[in-house]
Formats: structure tokens, sequence, C-alpha cells
């Protein structure tokens, strides 16, 4: 026993401190709210996949662009600031959220209530239509209830990964548009869902990929989510006048047209 | 405070939260820890521990043209980081046609990547045995096989057992890298569960504790089989 005393008590202090550190109230950095601070320090910090066309992508001049990357360069402009495009893998975004590291989702985040519950959501600027992506030859799944039994490829904790699952798929996790599309062109998986947006710039950059669609349907709303804490409220408030500013003078739509050839900008 | 709490309905303490989090996803993480950490460790170190010992066998035995190829494995494997040999292996040698399940094309990088950082420790080993023990097997009428079999290879195991536990243990901890090609396991899990809980610092550290655990058992076995290995040594000698 005596000799395993020195391992239980490291274990005990790792638990103890992790525990003291979840019981430290989180400080603001400095005064004022978040709206203050993202002011003071004159720049927005925005959370982006960075490859996820159209949404996010790098373009031929590889310069970081997509449908939400220009809007989050408009959002920083209407709150008089820079932005700063930090990439990370889906996963790492709302993550990095929550840590503090970012200000803001730019990510074609889709809003639902769970996600609700945990960030400061704004209000939705477009409504997606998502799709059933299956290889060429593949002739029986025609529907999201068909993929009962199937496997799918999909991102980690997405609301495209939750579809299938609540469908009684298993989901084999990519991190990537690309990596989860080709897993169903190879046949390692049956099928995905996706944005269709996404599909529809895949299937155009990549004409002879073994993918059909076999479904579309309309998808969540779309938002930016943000932190969600007591000092929030103006920076969420903020968000949303710019929006709709964007939406009243048609920018929002001009965009839409510019990225998916569609206005989404409307509740379907 | 009510950072942490928010979006839960129940009104227990935080720390009563916390601790309901980390028991409940415990034995969810335990478990693909169990049911793919450890087999993947122990399949992947077998198929690099034979691919090491067989190139260090060839370049001991000088082959000319074999040694290069061994040589030139070892070059390709050491200079290029594991995460893109995986992701060429899974992702992109289906293009030629190749395709390997996760698992196995998990299994294949994990053992070949390692193989080549043991081949080396095995090569040192038995560079290590002087070579006259080679020239005397040969005066006691042993042949070529029968030297390398009773006695360079067990001498060399011994001295490269140490460094063979420490490529074990960097094994375990290298199987979380399956994690990007699809591979369902423990650090995905614990992804998955934060992604679900909100919960970012507790899961991971949570995950981490698994691994320490895997390896602190790791590191146990190799001082018992140090020791035991010592004392057969004491009994040959």
């Amino acid at each position: 026993m005596k000799k395993y005393l020195p391992i239980i008590v490291a274990a005990a202090l790792i638990v103890a401190g992790v525990i003291v550190f979840l019981l430290i109230p989180k400080t603001p950095s400095s005064q004022g709210d978040m709206l203050a601070r993202i002011r003071e320090k004159g720049k927005l910090t925005i959370a982006t996949e960075g490859d996820w066309p159209p949404w996010t992508y790098h373009g031929d001049d590889n310069a970081l662009t997509g449908f939400d990357v220009e809007i989050g360069g408009l959002i920083a402009k209407g709150l008089g600031v820079e932005p700063d495009y930090q990439e990370a893998a889906w996963d790492s975004l709302l993550a990095g959220l929550e840590s503090g590291r970012f200000d803001i989702v730019c990510n074609g985040v889709d809003y639902t209530e769970d996600r609700a519950k945990k960030y400061a959501c704004s209000d939705p600027y477009v409504y997606t239509e998502i799709v059933l992506v299956v290889a060429k030859d593949n002739e029986d799944i025609h529907s999201i209830e068909g993929l009962k039994g199937k496997t799918t490829s999909n991102s980690p904790n997405s609301t495209y990964a939750q579809r299938a699952l609540d469908a009684g798929a298993t989901v084999e996790y990519a991190d990537t548009l690309a990596q989860t599309l080709r897993l169903v062109e190879q046949g390692r998986v049956q099928a995905s869902i996706n944005s269709k947006g996404s599909v529809d710039e895949y299937l155009e950059n990549n004409p002879n990929a073994n993918l059909k669609v076999v479904l579309t349907i309309p998808g969540d709303p779309v938002c930016f989510p943000m932190v969600k804490s007591a000092d929030t409220d103006t920076l969420v408030a903020e968000v949303n006048r710019i929006l709709s500013q964007l939406r009243a003078d048609g920018t929002l739509a001009g965009l839409s047209q510019k990225y998916f050839g569609a206005d989404m900008t409307e509740a379907k | 405070m009510a950072f942490h709490s928010l979006g839960r309905e129940r009104g227990d303490s935080m720390v009563n939260e916390h601790w309901q989090m980390l028991t409940e996803s415990f034995p969810q993480l335990l478990e693909y820890g169990i049911k793919v950490t450890i087999p993947l460790s122990i399949l992947s170190f077998a198929l690099g521990l034979a691919v090491a010992v067989t190139v260090a066998l060839i370049q001991y035995a000088n082959v000319r043209f074999l040694r290069r190829l061994c040589r030139f494995y070892i070059w390709i494997t050491r200079g290029t980081p594991l995460l893109v040999q995986l992701f060429i292996v899974f992702y992109g040698l289906p293009d030629i046609g190749i395709k390997l399940s996760n698992y196995l094309s998990a299994f294949l990088v994990l053992g070949f990547n390692e193989g080549a950082y043991m081949a080396e420790t095995m090569r040192g080993a038995l560079e290590s045995v002087p070579r006259g023990q080679m020239e005397a097997g040969y005066c006691a009428g042993m042949n070529y096989v029968q030297i390398m079999g009773h006695v360079v290879l067990p001498q060399a195991f011994r001295t490269a057992f140490p460094a063979l536990g420490n490529s074990m243990i960097a094994m375990v901890k290298d199987t979380s890298m399956a994690a990007s090609i699809t591979m369902a396991e423990m650090f995905r899990q614990a992804q998955i569960i934060s992604g679900q809980r909100g919960d970012v610092l507790l899961l991971y550290c949570e995950a981490a504790v698994i691994y320490l655990l895997f390896c602190t058992a790791l590191t146990w076995l190799q001082r018992l089989g140090e020791k035991l290995l010592a004392k057969r040594g004491g009994v040959r000698a």
C-alpha cells in the first residue's frame, strides 16, 4: 500500500486542482462588458474552419474567403473593429468560444435549442437546405429514415451527425467536408448529410465525383454563436442590429446569391 | 459563476454537477480505452516489433541491397509525421485502388511507424553484443541462425528492453491520432462528450488521466520485466 501512496496522492491532487480551477469565477480581463472589451482591443476574434466552401474556405489566391467570412468581416466593420480570423477544426470552434479564445464563430452554425442553452446565438441570418448524399451506385438510401442501420460520415457534434444518429445510423467522424465526402465516394460509408451549398460546390469542383444527392430538405436556421455570459448581451444586440441592417440593405441577399447562387435569407 | 451552470435545470451545486459529469463520462471513455486503445496499441506494437527485429537483423547481416532498402524505410518513416502517414494511407491510397479500413490503416501505420524507431533501437542493441561472440559461436560449431537465436538476440533484447518499453508507451499515446482517420477511439469520444456537455477542460483532463493510467501500468510492467530479465541474466552468468 505504501508504494501506491504517492500515486494516490498525485491523482487526488490533480482532481482537487481541477475542481478548484473550475470554482474560480471567470473574471473579465478588463473593465466594461464584452462589447467594450472587443472595442478596446480593436479586433473581433472570429473562429472559422477555413475548409468548408462556400461558407469558409481559401479561394484561388489562397486568401480566406466565403459567405461567413465576408459577413464576419462586415460585423467587425459594423462594430468598428478589425476582423481577426482564427482557423480551427469544426470541433474546436465552439470549444474555443467557451474558453474565451474566440469572440464569435462564423461557420454556418445551425441554431438548435441545445446550442442556444450553451452559447449566445445571434438572430438567424440564413436558412439553409441540407442534402443527403450517397455514392452513385447506391440504390437503397432515399430518405433520412433509410439511414437506419447504415453508416454515415459527418463532423463530430454537428447537427448533421445528430440527424444521422437520431435516424439510427452509425456515424464515422471526419473533420473536413472533403474528408467526409471522400468517405462516401470511396464506399467506406454509405451516406453523408451536409449543407446543400457545400455539396453543390464540391460537385461543381469535382464533376466526376462518385456522389449523388438523393434528398434535399430544409435545414435549421443558421446563426453566429458568441460566448454566453452575463456581459455579452450588448454584443449580441449589436451583432443583431448589424445583421438586420445588412438584411435591410440587401447585402445579405447579395452575398447569398454570390456564394450559394440563391437567396437563402428568408425562412422557408 | 453563472456561466457554468447555464442551461442546466437542476439546482445542484457546481461541484456536484461536475462530479456527476465525470462519473458518467469516465466509464464511457474507459470503455473505448479498453475496446480500442489497448488492443490497437498491443497489435501495432507486435507488428512494430516484428518489423524492427527483421529490419535490424537484415542490417546486422549486412546484405547490401536489403540493407539499403531498410535504411530507406527508416529514413522515410522517421522523417515524416505520423499524422501525415495516416492521412496518406487512409485518405490517399484509395485513389490508387488500395482501400484499407480505418482500423487496418491505423494498425499498419502505427506499427510501421514505431517499427522504424524500434529498428534503430534493435540495431544499436545488436551492435552492442561483442562480435567476438559470433566467432566463439562458430568455434562451438553453431550455425548463423543458432548463434543469432541463442547468443546474440537474447542479449540484444535485454539491452533494448527499456527503450522498447518507451516505444510501447509512445504507441499508446499515438493511438489518439487515429481519431483523425475516423476511428472511434478514446480521444474522439472525449471530444464528442465534451461537445454534448459543453465542457472542455474536465473531459480532456479525464482522457489524459486515462492515458496516464495506461502508461503507468506499462511503466510498472516494464520495471517488472527488467527485474525478471536481470534475474535470468544473473542465473546465466
